[in-house]
């Protein structure tokens, strides 16, 4: 935690010319290496909602495929009973994510525990895991697939669960698009209106000071100023998580509170107040709406929205964009973007009665 | 018309609180004495009225789905009438409820004994896994938009915004209301003098009850329980053989209160007191359940194993089941049919001649938040 807040601190450093060489795009690494066995274990555990508290809700349930792994909606619904303050992220090459979270709570070197707080948290699928653990032992299909994973003699554990769903998440590669074979130096011709578009990301537009690497992230959390997203003071059901979540993680005087405080929750220090992390921009074209709270429904939103300026308090400064070069910015934006892996949703597989000679 | 019925039910309390003495004098069965108030949870009617409300309120389990009445029901005499009970969506719970009515005078809530009192019983049952499910920390968060509890939590407790730990001692105070009027009792009346209260047949099944049959060792005083635990031997719901969410919930209880990991896969027998004390003596002992408002509470023991009263005489004339700490008080009675019928009318008589039963309220709404009070947190 503290070595994040130090991170934090460095986070809006200005674009020197050395960290502009460093500061762009890069292509899709290799696929990671995986256990077949344990990602076929998490793929069924990642559709399965009886893992959820009252088994309904299942990871895919907000990372719906078809989404890039996100949900389609400016705020994501979260369990039943509640309503979530914050987009659900895209997961398409979350692997390669340092932090995870928009206020970058969580350890992407750790998707495992990240994944523990997903089934735990109360807004999310609210499970008590050794029940889940429990449920699981009940269908037997599901412990084929587990022994086969975990060995024979393995019985159902809370971090294993955990576990194989995020051998599953390594798997979930964004698609390599005409962009990466690009930057691969592959003899690829990119629509004129793309080319320059990634020139203007590069340069007058300054989008790659924070959005570089092979996900177009830089890991750190911003101040932009984005705009408030105005069913959060009008719906109490999410205001209620909101406040709720800013009570558990501490944040004094909560009750005061009506917007998301972002990295502040994590590090309790004024100057994160309404820092968000700088999202991938992997999957853009399947990830809408945008920004930490979806309040922008297109990616010309967005790129009006940084033309601006941002909003705000916002760290940033108006861009001074033509309206062709803000087309180009979308058009490469929308190119980033590759085939979207087809992941299929497995049966879900019945429980079924333990006889006592098995157990 | 709410406030009148809870401020009914208070008045009701107060009133017993006067017939302590008359309780006194009444004999091991007499008349129940006022509730118990615990001193750092006085009762008010405001506070009572505000728990009326938090007893109906989904909002206090994870999905909005489970509230306190969900699995004590008054129409199932404040119980429900399945063997086990329903449990939070997604599970079945392993025990079956017990009635609310006059657990005001437990020392101990559950089967196991495992709360030490109704505010404690609250705070288990609204968290369990496979009862309420609720996060204490999303619950809280709930009341406080509702602007209506934000006003009487303030009322009652002096809080600026509703805390989770006042929701339940509010509960409580609600619960202590909740007790048999003797004044419908037929044996209460009867044991006052009034002669006619109670049908031959019952008054020859008390006899068999203090007498040959000897229940009065468990089941004594007013509240017809000595609060102690005992092993009977109750036989193996058949549904642990034919329902999976049962098994799942049976391994889960047993896991999570420490069961070696062996023993807890193998198994599903629920081990009662031991999960309280730690000691293999007390495994399969259940608390004695009070025989107040039987008629309304069926299916009867802690797993909801018998039907009917019917069955659980036989059981007792049985001499009980098969356990490794059975009570060695348990041996065939060798009871006639009459004396069982006899024994099912007495039983019958300690409940009211009418059910007690209450109204659904109408739950205050959940609402936004004022804005603009940020810098002036209201006083």
């Amino acid at each position: 935690m503290k070595s994040f807040a130090a991170v934090l601190l460095l986070g809006l450093a200005g674009a020197t010319p050395a960290m502009a060489q460093l500061s762009a795009m890069q292509p899709l690494p290799a696929r990671a290496k995986t256990d077949p066995a344990l990602v076929e274990l998490g793929r069924h555990l990642f559709f399965e909602p009886r893992l959820s508290g009252d088994g309904s809700r299942s990871c895919a349930s907000c990372h719906i495929p078809a989404y890039g792994f996100a949900d389609g909606a400016a705020l994501s619904r979260g369990y039943n009973g509640t309503e979530y303050f914050r987009n659900a992220p895209g997961l398409l090459s979350v692997r390669l994510k340092s932090r995870l979270m928009w206020d970058g709570r969580l350890d992407g070197n750790d998707l495992p525990t990240a994944v523990r707080d997903m089934v735990t948290e109360a807004h999310f699928m609210n499970a008590d895991v050794r029940l889940a653990q429990e449920r699981m032992r009940q269908i037997p299909r599901m412990m084929d697939l587990w022994r086969r994973a975990f060995g024979e003699k393995s019985e159902p554990y809370g971090p294993r669960i955990f576990v194989a769903i995020a051998e599953f998440l390594r798997t979930l590669d964004a698609g390599a698009s005409a962009v990466d074979r690009h930057l691969r130096g592959e003899d690829v011709v990119l629509p004129l209106l793309v080319s320059e578009g990634m020139r203007l990301f590069h340069g007058k537009a300054r989008c790659a000071t924070c959005h570089h690497g092979p996900l177009g992230s830089d890991g750190k959390a911003h101040r932009l100023g984005v705009p408030e997203n105005p069913a959060i003071a009008r719906e109490p059901l999410r205001m209620i998580t909101l406040l709720r979540h800013h009570a558990t993680m501490g944040v004094p005087n909560y009750m005061a509170e009506r917007s998301d405080v972002g990295t502040y929750a994590v590090s309790k220090r004024a100057e994160d107040r309404a820092r968000f992390a700088t999202p991938s921009l992997r999957g853009l074209r399947h990830s809408g709406p945008y920004m930490h709270n979806g309040v922008f429904s297109t990616l010309e939103d967005v790129v009006d929205f940084y033309d601006r300026g941002g909003g705000s308090e916002s760290a940033l400064r108006p861009l001074g964009l033509k309206p062709r070069e803000r087309r180009a910015l979308v058009a490469y934006l929308k190119a980033l973007t590759g085939p979207l892996a087809v992941v299929e949703e497995p049966p879900v597989f019945d429980y079924a009665l333990i006889p006592e000679a098995a157990r | 018309m709410r406030r009148l019925l809870s401020a009914g039910l208070f008045a009701l309390a107060c009133c017993w609180a006067a017939t302590a003495a008359a309780a006194d004098r009444a004999g091991p069965h007499g008349p129940l004495p006022p509730a118990p108030v615990p001193a750092d949870n006085p009762m008010s009617s405001a506070k009572v009225e505000l728990g009326r409300l938090l007893f109906w309120d989904v909002r206090l389990s994870g999905n909005g789905s489970t509230a306190c009445v969900s699995c004590h029901l008054p129409s199932a005499g404040w119980s429900e009438h399945s063997a086990v009970s329903r449990g939070y969506p997604g599970t079945i719970h392993w025990r079956n409820s017990q009635s609310i009515l006059n657990a005001a005078y437990f020392d101990r809530l559950f089967w196991d004994g495992a709360a030490g009192s109704l505010e404690q019983q609250a705070q288990s049952a609204a968290e369990g896994a496979v009862a309420g499910n609720g996060d204490a920390a999303m619950m809280e968060m709930r009341l406080r938009l509702v602007p209506e509890y934000v006003r009487r939590f303030r009322d009652v407790f002096g809080t600026e915004w509703p805390r989770l730990s006042h929701a339940w001692q509010a509960l409580a105070a609600f619960q202590r209301t909740l007790v048999s009027d003797q004044r419908r009792v037929p044996f209460d009346r009867w044991q006052a003098g009034e002669a006619a209260a109670l049908p031959e047949d019952a008054q020859r099944g008390y006899r068999l009850f203090i007498g040959k049959a000897g229940c009065n060792r468990c089941h004594d005083g007013p509240l017809f329980s000595d609060q102690r635990f005992h092993a009977l031997g109750t036989p193996r719901l058949a549904l642990q053989q034919t329902h999976p969410l049962l098994q799942v919930t049976a391994r889960w209880q047993n896991l999570q209160r420490g069961v070696a990991e062996a023993d807890y896969r193998a198994g599903d027998d629920d081990r009662g007191l031991e999960y309280v004390t730690r000691h293999p003596a007390d495994r399969g002992k259940f608390r004695t359940p009070s025989l107040r408002e039987l008629k309304y509470t069926a299916p009867y023991m802690h797993n909801g194993v018998f039907a009917s009263l019917r069955e659980v005489v036989e059981f007792f004339d049985r001499g009980g089941g098969a356990a490794p700490n059975k009570s060695p008080m348990l041996q065939p009675l060798g009871l006639s049919e009459q004396e069982k019928a006899d024994l099912v009318a007495f039983l019958e008589s300690l409940s009211m001649d009418v059910p007690l039963l209450m109204a659904s309220p109408r739950l205050p709404p959940t609402q936004p938040l004022e804005s603009g009070d940020r810098h002036a947190p209201r006083r």
